[in-house]
């Protein structure tokens, strides 16, 4: 499985929010610092 | 994630979107977010297209998916890259938000 580089280009995407909003990661290019954080689940 | 709802004000005042993406679908998500109160971006992923894309490993021994977090600059690029080990294995938001400033002050000594 694919993992992500240190001091690479992260790879974008795009996915709706929980509210139906699009998401994509590019957008926020020269606008903000983006803490991505994968999340095992809520129970 | 409790702990990152609790120091939210601080990665905001860094200019930090934090983005949560998890298995889970948008009801899921949803319900938790009302449950919780949580203020950040929140991306259900159920088909685990994300979650793939970026490496979140699974380890059938533990039950499920470890945690990993990725810092990303204004550029686009990684950072900070952490990928779990267990469920406890998540680094400090202390130690994220030294990070940061790092990035929003790259000419600071620390």
């Amino acid at each position: 499985m694919p993992r992500v580089s240190l001091n690479q280009t992260a790879p974008n995407f795009s996915l709706p929010d929980f509210s139906g909003n699009e998401f994509t990661l590019a957008d926020l290019n020269g606008k903000k610092i983006v803490l991505l954080v994968f999340n095992r689940t809520f129970a | 994630m409790a702990q990152l709802r609790h120091d939210h004000t601080e990665f905001v005042a860094r200019d930090v979107a934090v983005v949560v993406v998890g298995p889970e679908n948008a009801q899921g998500f949803a319900d938790y977010w009302q449950k919780e109160r949580l203020p950040f971006i929140g991306l259900p992923d159920p088909k685990a297209s994300v979650l793939k894309l970026y490496g979140q490993e699974v380890n059938i021994f533990k039950l499920g998916r470890m945690p990993a977090q990725v810092l990303i600059d204004k550029t686009g690029f990684a950072r900070f890259v952490h990928y779990g080990h267990d469920m406890s294995d998540i680094p400090s938001n202390q130690e994220i938000l030294a990070l940061v400033d790092e990035l929003n002050n790259p000419n600071s000594i620390t």
